[in-house]
């Protein structure tokens, strides 16, 4: 080698030739100069991993040494192996399905209207409106607001006697609702205040995914005869999948942990998620079982069931993803 | 097939107050390639949108035929237009941003695969049919766009500098595909182009525009041998013409201590209100002359292109210091002969191609 180079992209192109291989020392020796050329790279991104180990990667990893143990809250040391018991426990636990069939529907009931306004009002704040600098704004105020201050206010509204919807209701002839002891009304409910929340946040993401989008597709999109509505669907639509599938990821993902919402519906803070468990979600569920049982080893068996759906649902997003694009080649 | 009309028409953008298209008055014949050219801002692209329907017609009006459409939406024009960067739908395979616009009116699913693959057969593009835009060349993508207009089988075609996204070499080439197809389809067609080559080339008749103006609009070849006015003068022609103002003497325009020979009855009336004149010449339109005789210029620069050469050089000092213009002068001479650089060479004009304008108005004088 002639060329002595900084760039690690030409010193591996000038590697040498099979038949030198190179000797352990030199590789070493170079492996070591890397580490020592990029010492402030390191110094920089340190804090972050040094946070991230202790507050982040330690209880992680001590949660599933936890799920394995049956730990009561008040002896965190009296810890005894139970290996996997933890987790049978949970499959075969009524609570468990029935918690995971609640974040399940609620989930899809506030994911998906929450994803559908986001893209409608996204499109609609994409036009030259007057003022649209404030509508902007006041689509993210939602999400600026307290989980519990909104639900409160909620709550207050979906409430039986003097709430303002049933008042509204009764107004137009309906019957009162008991929003928050029916299973499905109380779901909505649950939903209506997630997608209230987040809808203007998934709005602003696909906001700024249309703006990507060259202006002149849509011009030859009005040349071509298409209306406002078809210019939505064969231009917009398909330009946003891989946005929209992201925020389908970040919006499941929030949907599986969903807590602070039927925590605080109910007004008084009851992890059971209503008298018949009719809104305990997952994550209700894992408090009931660690913070109002005191069995600690099973809440973070539910914690870490809780992370295993999350990550199919990411693997299947990434499959559908790596599909896309192989089929867009 | 149809005639286009502009009819005074004008465009101003809000927050501005010169318009962007003053009062355009432009006849384009059934199945004529006229080209719009100008530099960048002249409004020839606005012009083109508004026939579009991209944008408003703030005065006057646009008949398409006989049909005015300046109130009419883009989709009820019957126009297709190919866009500077092609603007093929990114997520649609070759077939389908052909097939767009018929499917979105409604044609039968055979009769759209039928004109496609006309279409394509005509532009070549039948191996790449299956393909997204991604995976083609420039020079594919355009020829794409293209194909979206035609199948459309549109009264008007619009095209709006659709090559200058691709090396020159392939421009060269396509720009005779591109007329050579108009002229087989025989649709009207309204081009715009900033290259002054490409207007010359391929239009029937040429536009050109500046500030919003249209300046003149006549064959190429008027262009080129009867411009306007100075503009249209500087703009048409590769090297551009030689533009000099100088005071008018008796016989001619003193340029550098001599005096180059103008038409009297021409020169009395372009010299008739300030004892000026502008007179105007080609690069290919001189001739060196013996020393003693014709216009003394200093050669800067010689371009050597093997065809040809060009001498950049300045014109001489005058007697009393009163060059008007700090004129450089180009031109084209015989390769094997060219001048040395720092060598002063003189310059005669053959008289049937000097250009006079008046120096106020800036007009032709003929």
């Amino acid at each position: 080698m002639t060329i002595a180079s900084d760039d690690p992209r030409v010193a591996a192109a000038a590697a040498p030739p099979p038949s030198a291989p190179p000797a352990p020392a030199t590789a070493a020796r170079r492996r070591r100069s890397r580490l020592t050329r990029n010492r402030w790279g390191y110094a920089y991104v340190a804090p972050f991993f040094v946070l991230f180990a202790a507050f982040s990667l330690y209880p992680f990893l001590y949660t599933a040494y936890i799920s394995l143990h049956e730990v009561r809250l008040s002896d965190i040391d009296g810890a005894v192996f139970v290996g996997f018991g933890n987790y049978t426990e949970l499959l075969q636990n009524e609570f468990f399905w029935n918690a995971a069939r609640n974040t399940l529907t609620i989930g899809i009931l506030s994911t998906v209207p929450q994803l559908a306004i986001a893209l409608g009002l996204a499109h609609l704040l994409n036009y030259r409106l007057r003022g649209r600098t404030f509508f902007r704004v006041a689509m993210l105020m939602p999400y600026a607001t307290s989980i519990a201050a909104a639900t409160l206010v909620f709550a207050q509204l979906f409430g039986h006697d003097y709430g303002l919807i049933n008042t509204l209701l009764e107004a137009v002839g309906f019957d009162r609702i008991d929003w928050e002891s029916g299973t499905w009304t109380s779901q909505i409910a649950i939903s209506v205040i997630v997608t209230w929340r987040w809808t203007g946040y998934n709005a602003l993401i696909y906001l700024a995914a249309m703006q990507a989008i060259p202006n002149d597709l849509y011009e030859a999109a009005t040349l071509d005869g298409a209306s406002r509505w078809q210019q939505f669907l064969h231009v917009t639509v398909p330009a946003l999948k891989p946005t929209i599938l992201f925020t389908i990821v970040v919006s499941t993902i929030g949907a599986v942990q969903l807590f602070g919402e039927p925590l605080l519906f109910s007004g008084n803070g009851m992890t059971s998620g209503g008298v018949s468990n009719q809104y305990q979600t997952l994550g209700l569920l894992m408090y009931d079982q660690g913070w109002t049982n005191f069995r600690l080893g099973q809440a973070a068996a539910t914690a870490w069931t809780m992370f295993l759906i999350i990550l199919v649902v990411v693997g299947i997003a990434g499959l559908i993803a790596r599909r896309r694009a192989r089929a867009e080649r | 097939m149809a005639t286009v009309t502009f009819d005074a028409a004008t465009r101003i953008y809000p927050k501005s107050d010169r318009p962007a298209v003053d009062t355009l008055d432009l006849e384009i014949g059934d199945g004529e390639f006229l080209v719009l050219v100008g530099p960048s801002g002249c409004g020839k692209s606005t012009s083109l949108r508004m026939l579009a329907g991209l944008e408003e017609i703030d005065a006057g009006s646009i008949r398409i035929g006989d049909r005015d459409v300046t109130e009419a939406p883009p989709k009820d024009r019957d126009i297709a237009m190919v866009f500077q960067n092609y603007a093929l739908y990114p997520h649609m395979t070759v077939e389908q941003n052909m097939g767009f616009a018929l499917k979105i009116a409604g044609v039968a699913k055979d009769e759209i695969g039928r004109r496609v693959a006309e279409a394509a057969k005509i532009l070549d593009l039948e191996d790449y049919l299956g393909r997204r835009p991604k995976a083609l060349s420039g020079g594919q993508r355009q020829r794409v766009a293209m194909g979206r207009a035609i199948v459309r089988n549109p009264q008007v075609f619009l095209m709006d500098e659709p090559l200058s996204n691709l090396d020159a070499k392939l421009r060269v080439q396509t720009r005779t595909q591109i007329a050579a197809l108009q002229r087989r389809l025989a649709v009207t067609t309204v081009y715009v182009t900033h290259d002054q080559v490409e207007a010359m080339t391929m239009g029937d008749r040429v536009a050109v525009l500046k500030d919003g103006v249209l300046q003149q609009c006549d064959t190429p070849g008027a262009l080129y041998d009867r411009p306007a006015n100075t503009f249209v003068a500087g703009f048409i022609g590769s090297p551009a013409m030689n533009v000099v103002t100088g005071p008018a003497v008796d016989g001619g325009i003193r340029l550098a201590g001599a005096v180059l020979p103008v038409p009297r009855e021409k020169l009395a009336r372009a010299a008739a209100g300030t004892g000026k004149v502008t007179v105007g010449f080609r690069p290919e339109s001189l001739e060196v002359a013996p020393a003693g005789e014709g216009v003394p210029v200093v050669v800067n620069v010689v371009e050597q292109l093997g065809s040809d050469a060009f001498l950049y050089a300045t014109l001489g000092a005058d007697d009393d210091g009163d060059v008007l213009h700090t004129a450089d002068v180009v031109v084209r001479t015989e390769p094997r002969t060219a001048a040395a650089v720092g060598q002063t060479v003189h310059l005669r004009v053959r008289e049937e191609c000097l250009h006079v304008f008046d120096p106020v108005t800036q007009l032709r004088v003929d």
